[in-house]
Order: C-alpha cells, then structure tokens, then sequence
C-alpha cells in the first residue's frame, strides 16, 4: 500500500483555514453523521436551490447547486437573456441579505491610485451613472464537449448570457481618486464572499488580476437588466470587465487596486489557466480575453419538429473585445457556408448580436454550425484541446442536428 | 494486520463495479467516516445521508456525477477543493471507498 505522508483527521475546513490544531481535531471529531455548517442552498421549489428560487427551472439545466446552466433556447430571443434565464457558476456561496446588511453601506476600496478611497455604494451612485450591455459567459463554457471529460459543470452552450448593466464607470471612480498610480500594470479586483466562510483567504478569496488598460471600459455594476443586482449574481456590487471571461467579473466586490504584480490567490496563480493537457501552472495563460463564437439557438432538438419548407436559423454570435463583423451558417456540416444576417439592435461590440438566416429545407437530416468573425479572428473548426476545458469556440462541436419532417 | 485490511479493501473494491455490490456494512461505515472525518468533506458539502450540511462547495445531493468523476474530483481537486490524492491526504483506497459511498447514498 502506498505510504500515507500526511495522516490527517481533520475537518476540511480546518485543512484550508491552515488553523488546524490538536484541540481543533478533537473538536471536530464527533461520530457520524454530524452536522457541521447550516447551509442555505437546500432544494427549494421546483428543484432549484434556495436562493435562486425565483429562475425559471424550465430555462435551466441543474448541473449542482452552484452550477446551473440556462438551455440553449433559453438564451433570449430578444437579445438581452432574461435574469430567470441566467446561468450560476458561484465558487464561493452566495452572500445573503444578513451578510449583506444595508446595501447602500456596502464598501468598495480603491488602491493603487493617487489618492485611495473607500466608497459606499450611495457614494459610488452620486459618482455617476451609466448602462451597458456586455456577454458574461463561463470560461468554462462548452466543457462538455471535450471527450477527455475535464472535472467541472459540464457546460455546452448555456454558461452565457447578455447582461445589461447599470453602475459607475471604473473611469470615472479612477478620476474621483486622482488617476492610478505610475508603475501599475494590473487591475486586481477582490470579492469578499469567501469571509463569511472563514476559509484561507489565500486559498478562497476570489481575487483577479486583469491588464490595466480593461479599466477603461469597465464599470462597477449595482443593477442587472434594470434591477439591483442580484445577490445570486454577486450583489449589492459587482466588477463588470467587458470582453473577459465570467471569472474576471468579480462579485460582492469588496476592493479595485491597480497592482504591478498579478494576485498571488489560488483562484489567479493556479485557477483558471488554459494549459495542455496532463499539464498545469502559472505559467499557462490565464482565462482573460474570450474568443470570437457563435452557436444557433433555434432550430435545435429542443425546440421541437421542424417541418419542411422555409426555415428561420437564429443564433448568437460575440467578437470577444472586437465587435463581431459576420456570421456564415451551414446546414450541411460546414461543406458549405451561407453569409447570415444581423439582427435586433446593435448594442456595442461586447454584446452578442443576434444573427438569422432565412433557408428552405426538404425533409431529411442536417447538421447546422455557425462561423463567426470579428476581423482578426474566427471561429476554428475543432476546439483548442485544454486540461480544463476552457474557451472553447470551435464551431463543430457547437454544431446541431436535426430532423426535419 | 495492515495486509489483512489492504486485502479486504481489495477485494470489496475489486468484486463489485457499485456500492451496492459491496454493500458490507462496514465498508457503507468506513466511506462515512472517511466523508465526515477523515477528509472531512461533510465541512463543505451537503449530503443528507451523511447529515451534513456544508456550504462551500455543491450540494452532493444535487450534482450529476458518476464514481469516475467523484474519484477525479476528490483525487486533483478544484477550486477550492484540495487536491486529496495528489496532496496525499487519502490513499487509493480511501478515495475509492467515499467515491463510491458519495455515489451510492447521493440524493437517497
């Protein structure tokens, strides 16, 4: 039998608080079953956790409690995907109101710039005021498609969504603190969702480094498709970095500091890097800019038979941080391509535009795909094989059949 | 004496492809003390079978999962979640025994 260095009887969470001690073994252990913490995701109605009771079950695909996937024809034929419809990836769990407190309390430091500060969110809202539209989107999105079936929720197309957002500028929280300090080269956004857990900060807080220059189009958000923010979705307060992976977007936004070095917190060091496969580390990339992509929402096998004739093939497509330029359809598997037209209003190039193609099919089977471009870049073919399953935009995979009849 | 339980681990993994199949009390007993103390999973998870109630990670009773995945996930970790057999925290065994354990009583 191979020999067991550490022999640890222990609670899991004394294993990642670091502050495990012979009286803390002692006390941990009781006989099972054993209770330990009060949890507040419980099934509630109609098989979704508690605390987004209010989604709609039907839009979504409960991959775990804290891994909810919206359909992919639930995505919103309107552009902006409703906030039932929205998909949940939560590291940490969601902070409650009691956690929460008085959310025009809620604070946000701002460090690394000339003249730090510390704001309340009714400060932040006297700042100013402004409304984007930007994809949040897992960068795990599309894992379930690679065959070597990397650990995680097994996202297809519905880690994504549209997002309206309403906050602050982080340009003009930059300007309210004097301008950012000479030598910084990161913007480093913490949460501080991990506290009420009381875990190693370190091995829990979710803390993300991304390039300065993102603070230019980024926004400390406090509402969501013209609502406060959801707690479930990182309220009262929230990061929004356009163009960047979902992770990036950091929620219960407790501190911005502009860094010379990137965050030495697991979720950045060593999360979250798209590395070969059999491989992992630092020096792997690190999930920030997300690729140009595109995938059809309708028809697909969950929007029912398709009957002969004329066919409407609708779908969304995103340029990454460029605005997509064009969309192709095929319905033949990618033998041929038709050029798609864009659709719904234009709400800036870190939206997803809606794209439609008017086809006529015969009864048989076909295999429809979608290929986007921003200018630069398009979709590849095959997936980009990875340990962890990120950024996939390969447009095969993301390809459906269908039947029509 | 440290054989002799080797071996019975051995064989009641090796006979059976489920839990049901080795559904010797003692092993359904040792995959709960091992979720509840030995690596103290029931810290951060809910499993209604083993009564606990954590909060940090998913919910066991709501995750789609297979022993495979349970013994990759315990095994390397994620996020948050140590990596158990990497970081030599359970041995072979021992993650085979809660895998299978977390598989069979999961949502029951």
């Amino acid at each position: 039998m191979k020999k067991r260095i550490k022999k640890l009887n222990l609670s899991r969470r004394n294993f990642l608080t670091g502050t495990a001690t012979l009286a803390g073994v002692a006390a941990t252990a009781s006989f099972v079953p054993i209770t330990i913490a009060k949890a507040n995701h419980s099934e509630g109605k109609k098989g979704l956790p508690d605390f987004i009771s209010w989604k709609d079950r039907d839009a979504l695909i409960v991959h775990s409690d804290k891994g909810i996937e919206t359909h992919r024809s639930a995505i919103g034929e309107s552009l902006i995907t409703p906030n039932r419809n929205i998909y949940i990836r939560n590291n940490m769990p969601t902070m409650t109101d009691e956690q929460i407190g008085n959310r025009m309390d809620w604070k946000v430091s701002i460090e690394g710039v000339k003249n730090p500060k510390t704001f309340t969110l009714a400060q932040l809202q006297k700042l100013g005021h402004e409304t984007m539209a930007t994809i949040l989107q897992c960068s795990g999105n599309g894992r379930g498609f690679f065959k070597h079936k990397p650990r995680g929720s097994q996202w297809k197309t519905g880690a994504a969504a549209c997002v309206l957002w309403t906050g602050v500028p982080m340009k003009t929280v930059v300007e309210a603190c004097g301008g950012i300090n000479g030598d910084a080269v990161f913007m480093t956004s913490a949460g501080i969702d991990h506290q009420p857990t009381g875990l190693d900060p370190k091995k829990a807080m979710i803390e993300r480094s991304v390039p300065k220059k993102v603070f230019k189009d980024a926004m400390l958000a406090w509402e969501m498709n013209g609502v406060p923010l959801p707690n479930a979705h990182g309220g009262p307060l929230r990061m929004v970095t356009p163009g960047y992976f979902g992770i990036n977007n950091v929620k219960h936004l407790g501190k911005v500091a502009f860094t010379t070095k990137e965050s030495s917190v697991k979720y950045m060091k060593s999360s979250y890097r798209i590395s070969p496969i059999g491989k992992k580390g630092s020096q792997y990339p690190s999930c920030w800019e997300m690729p140009v992509k595109s995938w059809v929402t309708r028809p697909t096998d969950e929007t029912g038979t398709v009957k002969a004739g004329k066919v409407q093939i609708v779908g969304v497509a995103m340029g990454g941080t460029k605005k997509v330029r064009s969309v192709k359809v095929s319905v033949d598997g990618g033998k041929s391509w038709k050029k798609a037209k864009f659709i719904g209003p234009n709400l800036g190039k870190y939206a997803w535009r809606q794209f439609v193609l008017e086809t006529t099919l015969s009864a048989g089977t076909y295999n429809i795909a979608s290929l986007a471009s921003n200018g630069s870049d398009k979709q590849p073919e095959l997936r980009m094989e990875n340990r962890r399953g990120y950024a996939h935009n390969g447009w095969k995979d993301h390809s459906v059949n269908i039947t029509v009849v | 004496m440290k054989i002799l339980k080797f071996l019975l681990i051995v064989f009641f993994i090796s006979s059976s492809g489920n839990f049901k199949s080795f559904s010797d009390e003692a092993m359904m007993k040792k995959g709960l003390e091992i979720f509840n103390e030995t690596a103290g999973c029931a810290a951060c998870h809910v499993l209604k079978a083993a009564g606990s109630e954590g909060n940090i990670g998913p919910n066991l009773d709501t995750v789609t999962m297979t022993v495979e995945s349970v013994k990759e996930m315990v095994t390397y970790g994620l996020g948050v979640m140590p990596a158990f057999g990497e970081g030599e925290i359970l041995t072979k065994e021992e993650i085979e025994i809660v895998s299978q354990y977390v598989v069979n009583v999961a949502n029951k």
